[in-house]
């Protein structure tokens, strides 16, 4: 029923720093991961008319969109920083000194981490800790939840096996 | 066995780490108002002018029979203000989302703008203070001398209201996510969700307790800190109970977002330090935000000496704010005189002149989200017994038309 969407702005104001936490797991730098979380929810806002609860929750629907928009940055970015370094011959940009300090971000090295690990590892530690079930990961990375629970513990040793690496 | 054992160890203290990684991580401050303002901003063509126009309409079905030709002429100036809006000089024309200070919001936004939140539940009063009291109190605080038994009802003060329309502030009922981000912001641990509270937490030297809006009686989202006995005193010699709670507050992070006016109330070597929260009417001033029975609300700290014995506050939270049309001085006299309780047949009644009106904001809980209403609160004392007694009476100031 129509009825049991919430308000857009509850959706807003209960997942903004959740989306964001998830895109910023993903992206090197806060000022991207404010860019690809705002138009996760510019997306969001227009599409929110067909947003059909009874098929699925706020978080799937809202995580879904945010995992294509951090896909399709990935694919752009990637394709203008390879350009912009053959062009340069410069190394990758460093994250904005003033930004970092704004952005209200501890862990920061474990995030790097999770954003050093494979695409579909990665994308299972980020969903999972996000707060989705493995039901959801599972639909959103295409697979079963017995899939997206092993995928999940994969990764996590992945993690924990490039935490201790670098910490020798 | 044993390396089993510690990597499943291992990785049950990675995976807390990610948790508390990924509940901290959050956008810097005011990207969330930004964001919002600027969705807003985007919004397709027909539904700004829909809303633009929606408070419009609604004032025709619920207003007296208006002539075609003068109701023809009123929908070329609201088409026009839709289009005005639509332009993006009328950014206002939208419910402004704000941060927990929302009162500076409404400057830009509510002149000339009609109720926008549609009808509005209608505040209930009730006579018996409540405040700031601790979840599940039993006991109200401040009773003191207020009276509120019947009376009989005379107006003899004097009410100068030059506005005709005031904002009203809207919330969003805050989710255990939002009180888990508010402890985390200061430092304390979630340690359970007990029945009627967002969360229940520990930091290093307290208990923090969340709660959300209360229905009955109307109790905005508050939160408790109680200090254990490791905390120690807050350190400045000489300072008064005032500068006490104050430096406690910035210490901890908890100094009020918003305007607010401090009242200090001390018995021996116990004070209370209430930080009235203020919302601003423009053409008016700063207005007190009061409980259902006409108590300032705000932020209290209770010391004993320099220790902080419990500080209870609203949550902070975002507001967005509307205009509304708010009934006349006139008109808030007589629902104001006319609104005690009858006396039983055969019964006295106290006389009581009603000698001060002030406009004050009263929450009125809807659900999912709640209102800050302006109301008026009008007072005047008589002699019970030998004892003075305050009369309070609080009166909605949303136009009647506008609620529920």
């Amino acid at each position: 029923m129509v009825a049991d969407r919430p308000p857009f702005e509850d959706v807003y104001r209960d997942f903004l720093g959740r989306v964001y936490a998830y895109v910023r797991a993903q992206v090197g730098t806060s000022a991207d991961a404010e860019d690809i979380t705002a138009q996760v929810f510019m997306n969001a806002y227009q599409a929110y008319a067909r947003f059909e609860p009874r098929h699925t929750t706020p978080a799937a629907w809202l995580f879904r969109i945010a995992r294509n928009a951090t896909l399709d940055h990935y694919r752009s970015h990637g394709r203008r920083e390879r350009l912009r370094r053959t062009i340069e011959h410069q190394p990758m940009a460093e994250e904005d000194p003033a930004s970092k300090a704004e952005e209200r971000i501890q862990y920061q090295a474990l995030l790097e981490h999770v954003a050093r690990l494979p695409e579909r590892q990665r994308d299972a530690i980020s969903l999972r800790h996000s707060g989705l079930s493995f039901q959801e990961i599972g639909k959103l990375i295409g697979g079963s939840e017995d899939a997206a629970k092993m995928l999940y513990h994969r990764a996590l040793k992945a993690l924990k096996e490039a935490v201790a690496k670098e910490s020798v | 066995m044993s390396d089993n054992h510690d990597e499943e160890v291992e990785i049950q203290a990675l995976q807390r780490e990610l948790d508390d990684a990924f509940q901290t991580t959050r956008p810097r401050t005011g990207f969330e108002d930004e964001l919002w303002t600027r969705m807003q901003a985007q919004r397709p063509a027909p539904s700004r002018i829909r809303d633009a126009l929606a408070g419009f309409f609604q004032g025709i079905r619920e207003g007296p029979a208006v002539p075609a030709a003068a109701l023809a002429a009123v929908l070329v100036v609201a088409i026009g203000v839709g289009i005005f809006a639509f332009s993006g000089f009328g950014r206002g024309s939208t419910p402004t989302a704000g941060s927990a200070g929302g009162a500076s919001q409404f400057a830009a936004g509510a002149a000339g703008r009609a109720a926008s939140f549609g009808r509005l539940p209608t505040p209930v009063f009730n006579p018996t203070p409540v405040g700031l009291a601790q979840p599940n109190a039993a006991s109200p605080k401040d009773a003191g001398t207020l009276y509120s038994g019947p009376a009989t009802l005379t107006w003899s003060g004097h009410l100068n209201l030059t506005i005709s329309t005031a904002p009203v502030f809207r919330y969003f009922e805050p989710s255990a996510n939002k009180a888990d981000q508010f402890a985390s912001g200061l430092g304390a641990a979630l340690q359970a969700r007990p029945a009627g509270l967002l969360g229940s937490y520990t930091a290093s030297d307290y208990s923090l307790q969340v709660r959300g809006t209360v229905r009955s009686p109307a109790q905005s989202p508050t939160y408790f800190i109680v200090p254990d006995s490791t905390m120690p005193g807050v350190n400045a010699a000489g300072a008064g109970p005032a500068d006490l709670a104050s430096l406690f507050l910035a210490e901890h992070s908890l100094t009020p977002q918003w305007p607010s006016t401090v009242e200090v109330q001390t018995s021996g070597d116990q004070s209370r330090v209430r930080f009235v929260r203020q919302f601003d009417a423009p053409g008016y001033g700063p207005a007190p935000l009061v409980d259902t029975a006409g108590a300032h609300d705000g932020l209290e700290v209770d010391l004993n000496g320099n220790k902080v014995v419990r500080v209870a506050g609203l949550l902070p939270l975002s507001l967005d704010s509307s205009g509304y049309t708010i009934v006349s001085a006139e008109e808030a006299i007589r629902v104001a005189v006319t609104s005690s309780p009858q006396p039983a047949a055969g019964a006295g009644a106290p006389a009581v002149q009603l000698t001060q009106a002030d406009l004050v904001y009263v929450l009125a809980p809807a659900g999912d989200h709640s209102f800050y209403e302006p109301a008026f609160l009008f007072s005047g004392t008589f002699q019970l017994n030998g004892t003075t007694m305050t009369k309070q009476v609080l009166v909605p100031a949303v136009d009647p038309s506008q609620r529920t």
